[in-house]
């Protein structure tokens, strides 16, 4: 308190300092320091964050925002790992579309690029039945889309002209594997290059709350949300971006209900060793299984490694942990190749049997027409020592993704089931959305945290969002029944959509993100 | 395989994949997966179990015949189910992984003829040479595709003797009916419920007996008791046959020899009488 020395000091100086203007009065005694005033404030220093500050740090109409980024982590400690050999259990799958937003971000080019794997194409397969769906777009005709299909039925028609996409080479990739801290180590040198951006990591917010009642006329921060840091530090924002993750402080200050279930599974992590090596040019596949107890992923990594993930139920997923390597790669090889009842058993008495002996013995039995097994998956060999760990799974939506000056993106917004690898790319989408919205908002003059700016973002995503959510939850909780008419029901329709090439496009679009 | 590709209402109508395996013809029929395997074709196999389910109604005597019945009704489902229910128990695992089987050469009469009184081997020979069968009238199963369920088909076979000597029913019809009706609750094999339709053979008073007694008997008994396939019967021939049936859920039903005999002693009396007063 800047007077209170003189109050003590002096009655006379007390007296002539009571005889000042208010104004002036209330700036000597005033306890508050004045905020420091940003354009977007974005809490959380995730993939979601990161991309929306560097897609307005990207172009030319949001460059010059007064941007600032909060995260509670060090962010600086996020490099990519050196050791070519070792790879981090949290990977993601980035769809095509993830990406051309992360090139025009400008911060695919700083990703390390032999820690990235293609793959082109998926086999998913019904653990019960058998059933299976392989995805492949190099399968010709057949993996055209519907509109594509439309679209070439008039050479050099406009409608055609429309849908090429450019800049984008087509491999026939069907998504590409990096690991987390990939992704966020390239985002935060691309913001570091375009300088210009407040990082503020180690950094807990105290506190959100709305600012003053205001002293003059200059200045009205009643509406603005002020975000408080250790050590008195305020930072008011015209828009503060809620990207911090399923327990968002952001939406708690915001006031907005996220409704959703939990699954009561855990999803289990791991990094792989496969038997064999694949070369950089070689084509990878990915491939999921469904079981009763939720599905099984095995999602290429460079060289002879792979990402695992697999939803277990919760006691499970403990047990699955405890085990030793050579038994949870036992447990993941039966997973894959044996039949339910085979691996019940396993389940069942995981920490009383000899996992990789019972395997050996129950693999040459197990005929591959009974369970669906592709001729191509490979055998995993080993796990990477210390990459096991599990989190909880559960299905959250916002009601709204915007408030006065509020903006949720990421896992704040929502959280979704893994089984179709879409959690982080939806947080992207939203972000590139976010960001298209702040531009136009900024290149027609508008306040970028009012309802007619935001608004754009929230009928964008939402729908979407929610509509992606709800077919993930729904195939989660179709492939959890294991006998009777659904099991039949769901083989013949997945065996349906196997084979009508224009609907397995349409799929593979939507979960390609084509936009 | 041609090499053109199909078109896509063909593939729209090919069917599911565990029909489509058995699509081969009679002229390209794939190879055996074991020996003395006899793959079939859909309508090969529906007029064999057809044949086989009319024979042996006729001549209940031929083994053979409901040996192919039992094997061509056990597929799509019944089988895998009691495969499935083998892989479930620790037993039945070893089971399968052993793969015994019971044959003159692996149970010894001799032997066994002198385990301990009342034990399951023991009574296992007293059957045997009360009813004069050997282990080796077991036909071995041809057409069953998968070697594993074939297995689990041999078995059950083998072991429906050692059923037969835990609850003292005879060989003749309607002890077997009683075992059969005994193992479709238990197993829920399609050939041991359409041999039920043999009581269409039995004298009235056989089949008044048969459903006042037996019948209730073997279903209450077979749905209560534990799976008889994941019993390893190699390894029981010392056990007490009371203790056995005591832990598997199985009450010992009236012995069927013993009521005929009596019944047949009170006929003659009874004939002796009349002819005498006559």
């Amino acid at each position: 308190m800047a007077s209170s020395p003189l109050l003590v000091f002096s009655p006379k100086l007390f007296h002539r300092l009571l005889q000042l203007p208010p104004t002036l009065r209330r700036s000597l005694y005033s306890t508050t320091s004045k905020p420091e005033i940003y354009d977007v404030v974005c809490v959380g220093g995730g993939p979601a964050g990161l991309s929306l500050l560097s897609a307005l740090r990207s172009h030319p109409s949001t460059e010059r925002l007064k941007v600032a980024l909060i995260d509670s982590q060090d962010l600086t400690t996020s490099r990519a790992a050196s050791d070519t050999d070792v790879y981090s259990n949290r990977c993601s799958s980035l769809t095509p579309a993830s990406l051309r937003f992360l090139r025009d971000a400008g911060a695919w080019d700083k990703v390390e690029a032999g820690r990235v794997q293609d793959y082109h194409g998926m086999q998913v397969w019904d653990g019960v039945s058998g059933s299976r769906i392989s995805f492949d777009p190099l399968d010709g005709k057949n993996g055209a889309g519907l509109l594509d299909a439309l679209a070439e039925l008039v050479p050099g028609n406009r409608f055609r002209e429309s849908r090429r996409q450019y800049g984008m080479e087509d491999k026939g990739v069907v998504a590409t594997m990096c690991e987390n801290q990939n992704l966020t180590h390239a985002l935060l040198q691309r913001l570091k290059d375009t300088e210009g951006v407040k990082v503020l990591d180690k950094t807990k917010v105290e506190s959100i709350q709305l600012g003053p009642e205001p002293e003059d006329k200059a200045l009205d921060l009643s509406q603005w949300p002020i975000v408080t840091l250790p050590g008195e530090r305020q930072l008011a924002a015209r828009l503060l971006v809620g990207a911090d993750g399923a327990n968002s402080p952001v939406r708690n200050f915001a006031n907005i209900p996220s409704h959703g279930w939990d699954y009561n599974q855990h999803g289990v992590v791991a990094t792989l060793q496969l038997d064999h090596a694949f070369a950089e040019l070689d084509r990878r596949m990915a491939y999921q299984r469904f079981l009763p107890t939720g599905p099984i992923a095995l999602l290429p990594l460079p060289n002879n490694k792979a990402s695992l993930v697999w939803s277990v139920t919760t006691p499970l997923a403990a047990k699955l942990k405890a085990l030793s390597p050579p038994a949870f790669a036992s447990m993941v090889n039966a997973a894959f190749r044996l039949q339910i009842a085979d691996l019940t058993y396993f389940l069942e008495h995981v920490g009383t049997i000899d996992i990789a002996d019972e395997f050996s013995w129950r693999l040459p039995n197990t005929s591959p027409a009974s369970t669906g097994l592709p001729q191509s998956l490979p055998m995993v060999k080993a796990v990477q020592e210390g990459s096991t760990a599990s989190f909880p799974l559960r299905m959250r939506h916002a009601d709204t993704y915007t408030g006065h000056r509020i903006a949720l993106i990421g896992d704040a917004a929502h959280t979704i089931h893994p089984l179709a690898g879409q959690g982080l790319n939806l947080g992207l989408a939203d972000a590139q959305s976010l960001a298209s919205s702040i531009t136009y908002g900024v290149e027609h003059g508008m306040d970028i945290g009012s309802p007619w700016c935001l608004d754009e973002y929230v009928s964008d995503r939402w729908a979407k969002n929610n509509a992606v959510m709800g077919v993930c939850d729904k195939l989660q909780k179709l492939y959890s029944v294991q006998s009777g008419p659904v099991v039949w029901g769901r083989s013949l329709g997945l065996g349906l959509v196997d084979r009508l090439a224009p609907l397995k496009g349409m799929v593979m679009g939507a979960a390609g993100g084509v936009r | 395989m041609r090499a053109t590709t199909p078109s896509s209402l063909t593939r729209l109508l090919a069917l599911p994949s565990p029909l489509r395996v058995r699509t081969f013809s009679v002229l390209s029929r794939p190879p055996p997966n074991y020996p003395g395997h006899i793959p079939l074709t859909i309508p090969e196999r529906l007029s064999l179990a057809a044949g086989s389910a009319i024979g042996s109604l006729f001549n209940p005597y031929r083994h053979d015949l409901i040996a192919s019945l039992g094997e061509t009704t056990a597929k799509p489902y019944f089988l895998s189910r009691l495969h499935r229910a083998m892989l479930n128990n620790p037993t039945g695992r070893r089971i399968l992984r052993d793969r015994p089987r019971i044959t003159s050469k692996s149970m010894k009469l001799e032997e066994l003829r002198h385990m301990p009184e009342n034990s399951v081997g023991r009574a296992y020979a007293a059957w045997l040479d009360r009813e004069g069968v050997t282990p080796d009238t077991r036909d071995a199963v041809r057409y069953i595709d998968d070697p594993e369920e074939a297995y689990v088909m041999q078995r059950y076979r083998e072991t429906h003797d050692f059923t037969h000597a835990i609850t003292g029913l005879p060989v003749i019809i309607e002890g077997e009916l009683a075992v059969k009706a005994f193992e479709f609750a238990n197993t829920l094999l399609p050939m041991t419920a359409l041999s039920l339709v043999a009581i269409v053979r039995l004298k009235k008073v056989e089949r008044q007996r048969f459903f006042e007694v037996y019948m209730p008997w073997a279903l209450r008994n077979g749905l209560k008791a534990e799976e008889v396939i994941n019993v390893y019967w190699e390894e029981e021939l010392e056990t007490d046959v009371e203790v056995l049936r005591a832990r598997l859920g199985i009450e010992k039903p009236p012995d069927l020899r013993d009521i005929r005999k009596a019944l047949r002693e009170q006929k003659r009396k009874e004939r002796e009488a009349k002819e005498a007063a006559g």
